[in-house]
């Protein structure tokens, strides 16, 4: 028998549990050169703000050890150009589409999930109230639970389609802001969003980026990714979207196992833009292998001490 | 764009240029016919713990898949691609970002490379010259600190191309910094149709854009920026305009008009 990838969170289907993670594939125009976006279980867009963003001056990327360090600054179209200029192509591509919030004031959030409500062809949204990059506001949402809840309830209200929480692993207890989340109305969570860190030229004794500091990302966080998902998992009955560091089908499982519904590949696309058709294939492999007929068999399975 | 590929390749052959400069040809890349002066690649490091490709000018592409690159050791990235041997593996990616556009047949095509800047120029002489656009009428000016700092002279000579080697310490060629030649040759040409052709470090590219700028004389510049992605999707590597706004040294780039770029 042939191995069912698809899965299906909040009502909506998806081809397969593989998504973009968003701020690492713009748009999804680039990647379409690429390979077909209906390769992917989703395409989650970078974040859509009330006004363009230009973002941080350069540099705003560092290399560090298994990773990155990036504060781009959430440099983005604003959702004016956003609807005339990317959604027509969106609507096009055969995948599930979700586009990702972001805001420093909740007005802005609910202004901007209104406009989307209007789009039938974006699927979801994904609420960023945990962007590390944006002084004014981003981070204390999604550090807050009496915000969390809040932002959520309130997007809700005018979004009519479901609503994925984007987590924070920069807080006390991850836990507790799902929690608060799924009492808003959240439909389900991404898990997890950028670490907050820096680093620093011992050359010049500078900062490696202008914002000073910036989301870490790639393999060195996916044990904490892998943990946050797990205690998210345990203690919340929402879908979650498993994010951080994923480069392989086994990491893939790895969270699965660990209760994750789906995944997003983020910044390995900066090193293999078309790793997700390769993962694809790697979980169709692993599935027959272990004779698994659909992905629910290994969602939160993992076995514990 | 051009939907790049992103295969594995053999090392086929390395040379050690002196002073930390190092040639190193690759085979197949499959995109090898895709390929145009201007346009790069991103290698993969192997057997190694550094996370990102290394961005790199192609210096040479021949059409049954030979690539070459040419760069100078800077940090740990290209100490490890310098030490690679004979029939290591590397994954190319590309060929990625934007081209030289053509001169036009009447044109003096003024060539400003500076220091290792100069390969992705040398790949764009060769490209005209077999396309068969009178060598007579390409100036290559090539500046660099010191004599070893010129590299690939003979081969540049050989393209039969009028070539103005200047070195800072005056060990090789002119004396001095390329901005001056140049601006002799432009005030030399009044009455000539010149487009101007770039790249090197920052200081060179402003020279070369406000000449352009000063004599009214389009051209190209070609941007070098660290990028984790290469492909526009990081957005890591963004130049301002001259307009507002921003640009992506990997996409909208690495070739830009001149003018184009607040350098």
């Amino acid at each position: 028998m042939k191995p069912n990838l698809s899965v299906s969170i909040a009502g909506v289907d998806f081809a397969n549990p593989i998504m973009t993670a968003s701020g690492c594939c713009g748009y999804g125009e680039e990647l379409a050169v690429i390979f077909p976006l209906s390769k992917l279980g989703a395409l989650v867009t970078k974040s859509i703000t009330l006004k363009p963003r230009l973002g941080h001056p350069s540099p705003r990327t560092a290399e560090t050890s298994s990773g990155m360090l990036n504060a781009i600054g959430l440099a983005n179209v604003g959702i004016d150009k956003f609807v005339t200029d990317k959604i027509p192509f969106l609507e096009k591509q055969k995948t599930k589409i979700i586009v990702n919030v972001a805001g420093s004031k909740l007005a802005e959030y609910i202004e901007v999930c209104a406009r989307l409500n209007d789009f039938e062809r974006v699927d979801m949204i994904e609420l960023n109230i945990s962007c590390p990059n944006v002084d004014e506001g981003g981070m204390e949402f999604g550090a807050d639970p009496k915000m969390t809840e809040k932002s959520i309830s309130e997007v809700k209200k005018v979004f009519s389609r479901p609503v994925i929480a984007k987590l924070s692993p920069n807080v006390t207890s991850i836990v507790e802001i799902a929690k608060a989340a799924e009492q808003g109305g959240a439909d389900a969570f991404s898990v997890i969003n950028s670490l907050v860190g820096t680093a620093i030229d011992i050359e010049t004794w500078q900062t490696k980026i202008t914002n000073n500091k910036g989301g870490l990302t790639g393999p060195a966080i996916k044990p904490v990714a892998l943990q946050m998902v797990n205690a998210v998992y345990s203690k919340c009955s929402l879908p979650i979207i498993g994010i951080g560091g994923i480069q392989s089908a086994a990491d893939v499982i790895e969270f699965l196992l660990c209760g994750a519904t789906a995944v997003q590949v983020g910044t390995a696309l900066f090193i293999q833009p078309d790793l997700p058709v390769t993962i694809e294939k790697e979980l169709k492999a692993y599935m027959k292998r272990k004779k698994l007929n659909s992905i629910d068999e290994l969602i939160g399975k993992v076995r514990k001490y | 764009m051009i939907k790049p590929t992103a295969d594995d390749a053999l090392l086929v052959r390395k040379r050690d240029l002196k002073n930390n400069y190092y040639s190193i040809t690759f085979k197949p890349f499959t995109s090898a016919k895709k390929c145009k002066p201007g346009h790069f690649i991103q290698l993969q490091i192997p057997k190694t713990d550094i996370f990102f490709r290394r961005p790199m000018s192609i210096a040479s592409v021949s059409s049954d898949g030979d690539i070459e690159v040419i760069f100078n050791v800077v940090g740990r990235g290209t100490k490890l691609l310098a030490n690679l041997e004979k029939n290591d593996t590397v994954n190319i990616l590309g060929p990625l970002g934007s081209s030289f556009s053509n001169p036009k047949k009447n044109e003096e095509v003024v060539i400003i490379a500076g220091g290792v800047g100069f390969p992705p120029l040398m790949y764009f002489a060769t490209e005209l010259v077999k396309s068969k656009f009178p060598a007579k009428q390409i100036h290559f000016f090539y500046g660099g600190r010191s004599k070893d700092d010129i590299l690939e002279k003979s081969r540049i000579k050989k393209l039969g191309l009028n070539f103005y080697p200047i070195t800072e310490d005056g060990t090789f060629g002119e004396k001095g910094l390329v901005t001056k030649p140049v601006e002799r040759f432009i005030n030399e040409n009044e009455k000539s149709k010149l487009r101007i052709y770039s790249c090197g470090p920052t200081g060179m590219l402003k020279a070369a854009n406000e000449i352009g700028k000063k004599y009214n004389i389009p051209g190209e510049l070609s941007l070098e920026a660290p990028m984790p992605c290469g492909v526009g999707i990081c957005l890591g590597c963004i130049v301002e305009l001259e307009k507002g706004g921003h640009a992506r040294v990997c996409a909208e780039g690495p070739v830009f008009q001149i003018g184009e770029v607040k350098l």
